[in-house]
């Protein structure tokens, strides 16, 4: 995904949003002109348990420096319990790519109301400073010729 | 004196022979005799004569509910997506089935791919089965031509050595950890049941890589899969693996690349492990198969052992409570989530 | 032909040697890659097991992956989707250590591959230092399907050990020039030399079993009665489907090509692919002629065993035993073979 080795480099970061609270948390931020680093590419979705790990490490393999994967808070999910059934996924999928060595911080997970104007604009600058730290990613990343 | 696994071997085949001939299965999932030493085949017994080949012993490391959905759906008459469930009832199939299998079982009855209705299972308590990588190892790699095996120890020979080996000493590590050998579901029960084995550090094997630096963790990864050949054995060798259409063949997405690339081969892996998350019982299936020796048995262990920590669950344990993923709990732990850390309990 | 006598020195000397305008690979002898054809730093007689290494020599033939050619994907790039050459970096190989039948394959393979120019390319590119085999393992066979442990069949150069020592034959030109480096450290031939590598191979000839060129008779019998015959469906039975057979024979040499795109950049890449997964035959219609486990199981043996001698002579077999000791399942090809040449 571009530069890399630049000094100027800034990561890239996909973020998978659910449609009901995230997405429109980021919507809030934006028309509250709560500023945020422009690093993330946001991917709307209906749902966090629309997220499959296939999805997280796709976006990995191709190049993506970060991953932020937010949804509703615990029982406010508009499907009811959608993300609840997708938190035990994350927390495990979570673990296991610290287990094999993908550093902590790489992918990330937060709940952000559509309320949450502010505390979205604050998630975006807390990943991008983490993914920063870590600089451009290596682990798991495709790279063709 | 026969061995124990002679006379569980004597059992089977008498269970299978009444089973046949009576007409309550159509087949019988089983093992037979390999061709090479400590090699043993699975079997589909179809006539009440082919129980006499049925054999019993500690090589039987392949995990026959593997073979379960698709022959119970072998037995069933073709329909198109759509129409309506046949009627009347279907032929019933048999199947032996250990501590770890049964619970296969239970997942893949509840997950929908086995009728509990159509099928007899036969319950052997597990003595443990052996590794014949660690057998070639203990004999340094030489090539063995025989092997007799005894209760507690095992005769190895071939040109010019004969080694007697402890058989503990050569079983597998999924079996050394496992805590529950003897069947969870059973129709019929062989031998007698061994009770829940106290195991100190089941997961010691996870342990040891958790307390690795997170460089150290990811050398060891890279280099313990680097000679994966992409064959596939781990995956169609697991019960649990009966998608029609595996993620690595989709190609709208393509998730994973079909070359041996780093990239695409760990990528395999972690995404075959996590596929299995609270299903998996340790059974060893794809580690024992694998042809190049690649510890993936160790990713979905470490789920395992999550999952247990987490949510207090081991998979197919009973029938009655929903598989881990299946459900949650309000209180699950999310201290890992970003939004959460400061909220108390659970963070990990 | 040249025939040299080196000692473990002498093939020290002469591995080096020839390092200096090839890589030379031998099988890592442990570790992770226990098996794999790894690239020698040290220039010593490299420890070989009896037997065969876990990987076929193949890799060499069929790199995994091998870059076919390369494309950009810039709708800007004026060479936007025009096919570019892959960079190679120009060194040749030597595989050194290569047991008969592994060494056997690569010409049964060129018989499929004669207008396959990158395996040609491949043949060209690395040059084979055989060594014979002074014990036949437990899963060998090599000696039913037409090739022996004494064999030179694909050999640039073939050793043998006798006595620690190893007589070194060139087979081919390209032999020849290479053990031409070994002249230095390398000892002449005696007849005491020969006629000790003539009595191995007369003992091979006289030691092997009850099957002899089976390629004739399975020839011979009729294509529709080996399909239909009895005991595929067992076979099926416990096949899982997997492509351990296939990826670790040295004669499987079918192939996927995959366009891999990412970030304007493009390759097509060819990689092993296995008869034994629905997906190698499945059409773009969604029909698939060998969607049956059966039809799969059915196919990789009837390929090896008739189609294959029916089109280009031998069996397409070289008796290396991987597939006998990995297989899973523990499907025995030699059993296949028995039961067919029975029919």
């Amino acid at each position: 995904m571009g530069t890399t080795s630049e000094k100027n480099w800034e990561p890239k970061i996909v973020a998978f949003l659910c449609n009901w609270c995230s997405y429109a948390g980021a919507d809030l931020a934006g028309v509250s002109r709560f500023q945020y680093p422009p690093n993330i590419r946001i991917i709307r979705l209906p749902c966090s348990g629309r997220v499959s790990a296939n999805m997280i490490l796709d976006a990995l393999r191709s190049g993506a420096d970060g991953v932020l994967v937010s949804g509703c808070h615990p029982g406010d999910c508009h499907y009811i319990s959608g993300n609840l059934f997708a938190r035990r996924r994350f927390a495990l999928l979570n673990n296991l790519l610290e287990f094999v060595g993908i550093e902590p911080g790489r992918v990330n997970f937060s709940w952000v109301s559509a309320s949450e104007g502010e505390q979205f604009a604050e998630v975006v600058k807390e990943v991008t400073d983490k993914v920063k730290k870590l600089g451009p990613s290596t682990r798991l990343v495709k790279r063709i010729g | 004196m026969s061995t124990v696994n002679e006379k569980i071997t004597e059992k089977i085949r008498s269970e299978a022979q009444r089973l046949l001939s009576s007409g309550e299965i159509a087949a019988f999932i089983g093992y037979e005799a390999g061709s090479l030493p400590m090699s043993v085949r699975p079997f589909v017994a179809r006539k009440p004569e082919d129980a006499s080949r049925l054999v019993w012993n500690s090589f039987c490391v392949l995990n026959l509910a593997n073979y379960l959905p698709a022959l119970l759906k072998s037995f069933e008459p073709p329909r198109r997506p759509g129409d309506p469930p046949p009627e009347g009832p279907l032929p019933k199939v048999g199947i032996l089935a250990t501590g770890c299998w049964s619970r296969n079982i239970v997942v893949q009855i509840k997950e929908n791919q086995v009728d509990r209705d159509r099928v007899v299972i036969v319950g052997v308590p597990s003595r443990g089965m052996v590794s014949a990588r660690k057998v070639k190892e203990a004999v340094g790699e030489r090539d063995i031509q025989a092997c007799t095996e005894e209760d507690h120890s095992l005769k190895i020979s071939g040109e010019g050595f004969e080694q007697e080996l402890n058989r503990w000493d050569v079983v597998r590590d999924n079996c050394k950890t496992c805590v529950h050998p003897d069947p969870v579901i059973y129709d019929i029960l062989i031998g007698d049941p061994a009770g829940e084995r106290q195991v100190q550090d089941r997961f010691a094997q996870v342990d040891e890589i958790e307390h690795k630096s997170l460089e150290e963790r990811w050398d060891w990864f890279a280099d313990s899969f680097s000679s994966c050949v992409r064959c596939y054995a781990c995956r169609n060798a697991c019960p649990l693996c009966y998608c029609p259409t595996c993620f690595v063949d989709d190609s709208r997405p393509q998730w994973v690349g079909k070359s041996t690339e780093q990239t695409d081969t760990m990528l395999f892996h972690i995404l075959r492990a996590y596929h299995c998350a609270g299903r998996c019982t340790d059974c060893g299936s794809c580690e024992s198969v694998c042809p190049v020796g690649i510890p993936m048995r160790l990713l979905t262990k470490k789920l395992n052992k999550d999952v247990l920590e987490m949510y207090g669950s081991e998979a197919g344990m009973s029938l009655d409570e929903p598989l881990p993923l299946t459900t949650y709990n309000p209180a699950d732990p999310q201290g890992f989530v970003l939004t959460e850390k400061s909220e108390k309990g659970g963070d990990r | 032909m040249k025939a040299l006598k080196l000692d473990r020195n002498a093939i020290g000397q002469w591995l080096s040697a020839m390092a200096g305008e090839r890589d030379i690979y031998v099988p890592a002898p442990d570790g992770p890659a226990k098996g794999t054809w790894t690239l020698l730093t040290d220039y010593s007689m490299p420890e070989i097991k009896p037997g065969v290494p876990a990987r076929p020599v193949k890799n060499f033939l069929f790199p995994q992956p091998e870059t076919l050619l390369k494309f950009s994907t810039v709708p800007t790039d004026p060479n936007c989707c025009l096919p570019s050459e892959p960079e190679e970096n120009g060194r040749k190989n030597v595989v050194f250590g290569v047991r008969p039948c592994d060494a056997r394959s690569i010409g049964l393979n060129a018989l499929a591959c004669k207008a396959d120019t990158y395996y040609q390319a491949n043949m060209e590119k690395n040059a084979i230092i055989g060594l014979t085999c002074s014990q036949v393992c437990s899963t060998c066979f090599c000696s039913e399907t037409g090739g022996s442990p004494m064999g030179t069949e694909g050999c640039d150069v073939s050793l043998t050990e006798i006595d620690g020592s190893y007589i070194a034959r060139a087979m081919t030109e390209r032999g020849e020039a290479l053990l031409a480096l070994a002249e230095s450290s390398g000892k002449e031939v005696t007849d005491s030399d020969i006629s000790a590598v003539e009595a191995l191979e007369e003992k091979a000839r006289a030691g092997s079993d009850e099957i002899r060129n089976p390629e004739e008779q399975l020839r011979a019998k009729d294509l529709m009665e080996l399909y239909n015959a009895p005991f595929w469906q067992e076979l099926a039975d416990r096949c899982i489907n997997c492509g351990a057979c296939t990826f670790l024979c040295p004669t499987c040499y079918c192939f996927d090509i995959q366009d891999e795109t990412l970030h304007g950049k493009g390759r097509r890449i060819r990689c092993q692919d296995s008869c034994m997964f629905p997906l190698f035959t499945l059409h773009a219609s969604g029909h698939n002629p060998r969607g049956q486990k059966i039809q799969r199981v059915r196919n990789r043996f009837m390929h090896k065993m008739k189609y294959f001698p029916d089109r280009f002579g031998p069996i397409s077999c070289v008796g290396c035993g991987r597939c006998v000791r990995d297989c899973p399942v523990n499907i025995d090809i030699r059993e296949v073979m028995r039961s067919l040449l029975h029919i």
